[in-house]
């Protein structure tokens, strides 16, 4: 099954995700495999392959995996994070329909490395089907012992670890992994701020590690070729397979698993076969719609691995590539990107919870052609204000892309709005700053 | 011990504590809305941001220094919240550099653009802290353009509490104090983003015995309390300090007052008593007595009615008749209602006369108790007034026996301090046998008709004296209502806005009542009697009650402020004195 290096998590195999067929390619063993080694060993040897987290902050899973305490005082939980919500992202389902027992597999082996006694499959409410495909599998699993009670019988192994579906309800946010566990407890998904992190602090305060789900399914294929084999495949820092999910403009949409480090052209052109009607691209958002998008004249060149993306002032994200050819209005994207969030914010935190509506507002107000040059400035500084001062990575989500765009397509934000300021009289109330204190102070 | 500095102040840090209480127990005030010292961490106002730096570390481990020796410091590029960053050793906190100012005010700006700024109708305006803080850390103006965020306003949460959604900052506060103090777990967030809103659970309210304190820590005009609201502006009323008479826990509280009528009292800081917290019982019963239907002049009954006397004359009445009794046939009943000065004097009188039969009503509801404050004995001075000596010996008249020995005769004159029988209700039947009933009282009542001598006294608000509550401890309070007897006293005390404030706040223009504190009337019937008793202020009867009564020694009124109450008997080793947090007030200033 891992013998094509080049397809690790999506293979060409008919009918995979049928536990027969799946065990016929070798399924499980590289869980075997790992129950031959010590847990640190197994650590260890996601250590040495380079993993980087496939939820969109690329942290290395090795490391997050050390930072879970060792020993048996506590149950110690394991989150698998399927709420893939983020606009432009759609590959953690492809692993749900197509390969759902390598995750199977890979959950068993994480649950080994760091003695998890349950791990909680968390999957967005929307994914029925999938939900349903995962639930299948995982009942499969179960009746052949590999799951639960029947692991000493079926592998000889006394470590064991129960498995769970948690259904999301329709919430982006529960897709943090903080939100994830308050979603998970059956409160309200809200983050809260860190640290603690979740391997001190997670579900039900006990040791928690969040993962995505692409990423735990990465690890039977790290366990079977080995750490330092993987460690080869795509870009240095950041190696391995992505699992690339190409949609908007493309002639040949869907999710494609290739070596990180891929030229974005090669993906478009080759793979996907080309913009759609053979336009020029106007812009390209490289992984997911929090990402700062790049302009379609910078695209040649750019080598989709995170390293090579930070060069060019944006990230690898979840790998959803989202392609715009030239006749896209670049200002009615950002606003629907900005209603997105507006309405995603959980509405915890202030500078999120009031600044996403603001930048909202303002673009709707651009849109309608009533805005000014000086809105262009004030989308930036309120996004920059949002940026960094929140509990969670939403506010930065939600700021990346409205400065992204309107920093780098100024021209087409420029043709929507007037030179001139409407005068409208703002709020102004009395503040220390702005009164006789600082002009005696100044005298 | 960690050492950190905070704006380049050293200061040593108690180990496990976050830079905002830290700083806050060394006097500096980082701006925040969420946090409260008695309430989960929320973090979720971003107020607070500030910069957090720790030493450079070499690769070799040693800590980096520049050329003037100094640690060099790496501040971390993002800004932390000083309500949930634990302090480190050698940690360094700015609070107000550029980075930091810039993000309170980005933060004052978001908080404002959706805030109706009700200002002008806003009860909570002049104590707001989203108004101090407006003034003291934003730009002082706002580029928000847009159409405001419109919410429902007026929403019922209780019987006691409104909610306006409009002007709710989200600090979450309310919905912490529900669940982890008054363990009324039904307060919850709905809608998302800047739709955000508090509603209660299905079929739910809000009715906890404590839910008004969720008014006064909501740092906006979001939560009002349905008593208050409307009554008057903040900056119109003056605001004194003051013990909770409602039960035995003597809560600490301020009494707000305007044109010398209470309208408001609300909890004051005691970290040994109640922390920051009053229940609402005592909130809102415990100004109708001083308010109304007061005994405001004193009254002989003669031929059957009662006539208006002088204070002299009354008393000289009181004591003609009371010399006309043996001392077993007189009953003197004190009060737990009343402070131990009160009381001191009426035992002392007592012994003065030979008078044994002497106790007070205790009042004791064990359904009023709970496990946070409210105490089963619903007076504010039992213990206090055992100590100075109101209790039956073994041969005489006790509290339980009074009505039958009424009916038999055996008492036949009855002197009641700052008690109205109200559940003793049993003894009215036998009253009209006694020769002779003297009351000192706060309110017209059954009782008061039936007196021979009416002597008007000051209530808790009016006067000057101490309390033991429940846990033994002695607390100090000062008048916050003007009466005839205690104007002096509180034109030294009052607030220049008092003094100077606007027309319908001159408290001096107001009709003062003409009562006494109950020892004055006391001393004076007394003096009738040759006692040659010369205490001029409340100050004397506790410095007698502290010579003594053992274990009062060592208290001073100054010491009792200073340490907000001390303990019977411990006086010399008084409670650790703290900064106490108060979360927005009115400023006199
Ligand atoms: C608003 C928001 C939404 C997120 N949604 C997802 C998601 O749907 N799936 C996911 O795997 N990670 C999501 N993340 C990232 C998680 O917080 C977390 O970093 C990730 O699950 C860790 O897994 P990894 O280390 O395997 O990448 C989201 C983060 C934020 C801030
Ligand atoms: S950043 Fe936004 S989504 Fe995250 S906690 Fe704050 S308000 Fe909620
Ligand atoms: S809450 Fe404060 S700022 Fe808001 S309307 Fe009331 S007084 Fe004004
Ligand atoms: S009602 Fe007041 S205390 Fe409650 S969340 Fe809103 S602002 Fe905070
Ligand atoms: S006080 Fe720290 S975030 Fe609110």
């Amino acid at each position: 099954m891992f013998e094509n290096t080049t397809k690790l998590l999506l293979h060409d195999i008919e009918n995979l995700h049928e536990i027969d067929v799946y065990i016929k390619n070798g399924g499980y063993e590289a869980f075997k495999k790992a129950l031959k080694m010590t847990p640190d060993e197994v650590i260890n040897e996601v250590k040495t392959s380079g993993l980087r987290g496939r939820g969109g902050a690329c942290f290395p899973t090795g490391l997050k995996w050390t930072f879970m305490p060792k020993g048996k005082e506590k149950p110690k939980f394991l989150a698998v994070n399927g709420d893939e919500s983020e606009p432009g992202s759609f590959k953690d389902r492809q692993i749900f329909e197509f390969n759902p027992h390598q995750l199977i597999e890979g959950i068993l082996i994480s649950g080994y490395a760091m003695g998890i006694d349950a791990a909680y499959i968390y999957i967005r409410g929307e994914y029925h089907k999938w939900i349903r495909l995962m639930q299948k599998a995982l009942d499969d699993a179960y009746e052949s012992g590999f799951i639960g009670k029947r692991m000493k019988e079926v592998f000889g192994t006394d470590y064991s670890i129960e498995i769970y579906i948690h259904k999301g309800a329709g919430a982006y946010i529960c897709g943090e992994e903080t939100s994830l566990m308050t979603s998970i407890e059956g409160d309200r998904g809200y983050p809260r701020f860190k640290p603690p992190f979740p391997a001190q602090r997670g579900l039900w305060n006990m040791p928690t590690t969040v993962n995505n789900v692409e990423t735990i399914a990465t690890v039977p294929a790290i366990i079977a070729i080995g750490g330092e084999n993987y460690a080869k495949i795509g870009a240095q820092k950041h190696p391995g397979t992505l699992l690339f999910g190409v949609s908007g403009h493309i002639n040949k949409p869907g999710v494609y698993e290739l070596p990180t480090g891929t030229l974005l052209t090669d993906i478009i052109y080759n793979h996907c076969e080309g913009v759609l009607g053979n336009k020029k691209i106007k812009a390209v958002i490289p992984g997911g719609s929090s990402m700062p998008p790049l302009r379609g004249d910078e695209i040649d060149g750019v080598k989709m691995d995170e390293e090579s993306l930070k060069e060019y002032g944006t990230h690898i994200g979840t790998g959803g590539i989202i392609v715009m050819n030239e006749d896209t209005d670049i200002v009615k994207v950002t606003l629907r990107i900005a209603h997105f969030y507006h309405h995603e914010s959980c509405g915890q935190c202030t500078p999120c919870r009031e600044g996403c509506g603001w930048m909202e507002k303002i673009l709707k107000r651009i849109v309608a052609g009533e805005g000014t040059i000086k809105d262009l400035d004030l989308l930036v500084s309120v996004a920059n204000n949002i940026e960094g001062n929140t509990i969670c990575a939403l506010g930065d989500a939600a700021a990346w892309p409205v400065r992204g765009f309107v920093t780098r397509f100024r021209e087409d934000f420029e043709k929507y709005v007037t030179q001139s300021r409407v005068f409208k009289a703002p709020n102004i109330v009395h503040g220390r700053r702005n009164t006789a204190d600082t002009l005696i102070e100044a005298v | 011990m960690p050492h950190i500095y905070i704006d380049d102040k050293l200061i040593e840090a108690q180990p496990n504590k976050t830079i905002i209480e830290v700083a806050f127990e060394n006097g500096i005030d980082i701006p925040h809305f969420c946090w409260h010292p008695e309430l989960t961490v929320a973090g979720n106002c971003r107020m607070c941001l500030v910069e957090v730096g720790m030493p450079k570390r070499l690769p070799n481990g040693t800590i980096a220094v520049d050329s003037s020796g100094k640690p060099e410091i790496s501040y971390f590029p993002k800004l932390q919240i000083a309500c949930a960053t634990p302090v480190s050793e050698g940690m360094h906190v700015r609070t107000k550099s550029e980075a930091a100012i810039n993000a309170q005010e980005a933060v004052m700006e978001f908080l404002l653009i959706n805030h109706p700024l009700d200002c002008p109708i806003c009860d909570e305006a002049g104590q707001c802290k989203l108004q101090e803080y407006a003034f003291n850390h934003s730009k002082g103006m706002s580029r928000f353009i847009e159409t405001k965020n419109h919410k429902p306003k007026r929403q019922s949460w209780g019987p006691n509490v409104l909610f306006d959604a409009e002007r709710c900052i989200s600090c979450s506060r309310c919905i912490r104090f529900a669940k982890e103090i008054a363990h009324q777990d039904v307060l919850t967030f709905v809608q998302r983003g800047d739709h955000v809103t508090i509603e209660l659970f299905e079929n739910k309210e809000f009715d906890s015995p404590y839910s008004m304190n969720v008014i006064d820590i909501c740092p906006v005009g979001a939560l009002t309390s349905k008593d208050f609201r409307f009554k008057s502006r903040v900056w119109d009323m003056s605001f004194n300090d003051s013990i909770c008479p409602g039960c035995a826990r003597g809560c600490n509280t301020k009494i707000g007052v305007r044109n010398n009528e209470i309208l408001r009292i609300e909890p004051r800081p005691n970290p040994y008593v109640n922390k920051f917290w009053m229940c609402d019982y005592g909130r809102l019963t415990q100004y109708d007595f001083v308010n109304n239907n007061r005994i405001t002049d004193p009254f002989i009954k003669i031929e059957g009615n009662h006539q208006k006397v002088t204070l002299d004359e009354a008393c000289s009445e009181a004591a003609n008749r009371l010399k006309q009794f043996n001392p077993h046939q007189i009953m003197f009943v004190g009060s737990a209602k009343a402070t131990n000065e009160d009381n001191y004097i009426l035992a002392k009188f007592a012994k003065l006369l030979n008078v044994k039969n002497l106790d007070f009503i205790k009042s004791i509801d064990e359904n009023f108790q709970d496990d946070l404050l409210r105490c089963a004995d619903k007076t504010p001075n039992s213990i206090g007034a055992i100590e100075v000596g109101i209790k039956p010996d073994t041969h005489s008249v006790k509290i339980e026996q009074l009505s039958e020995k009424i009916a038999s005769g055996d008492i036949q004159a009855l002197l009641v301090m700052e008690e109205n029988f109200e559940e003793y209700t049993e003894i009215f039947k036998n009253l009209s046998e006694l020769k002779l009933l003297i009351i000192l009282g706060y309110n017209h009542s059954n009782l008061s008709s039936l007196a021979d001598v009416i002597l008007p006294a000051s209530t808790y608000a009016e006067i000057e004296g101490t309390y033991v509550n429940i846990n033994r401890r002695v607390q100090h309070f000062t008048p916050a209502v003007v009466t005839s007897e205690n104007l002096r006293f509180m034109g030294m005390k009052m607030s220049r806005l008092d003094k100077f404030g606007a027309f319908n706040d001159r408290w001096t223009q107001h009709q003062l009542r003409n009562s006494r504190q109950s020892w004055k009337i006391i001393q004076k019937i007394a003096n009738n009697l040759n006692a040659g008793w010369s205490f001029r202020n409340s100050h004397d009867v506790f410095l007698e009650i502290t010579h003594n009564i053992a274990s009062f020694k060592g208290m001073t009124y100054e010491l009792l402020d200073e340490f907000q109450g001390l303990v019977l008997g411990k006086a010399e080793k008084p409670d650790p004195k703290v900064r106490n947090y108060e979360s927005h007030y009115m400023k006199p200033n």
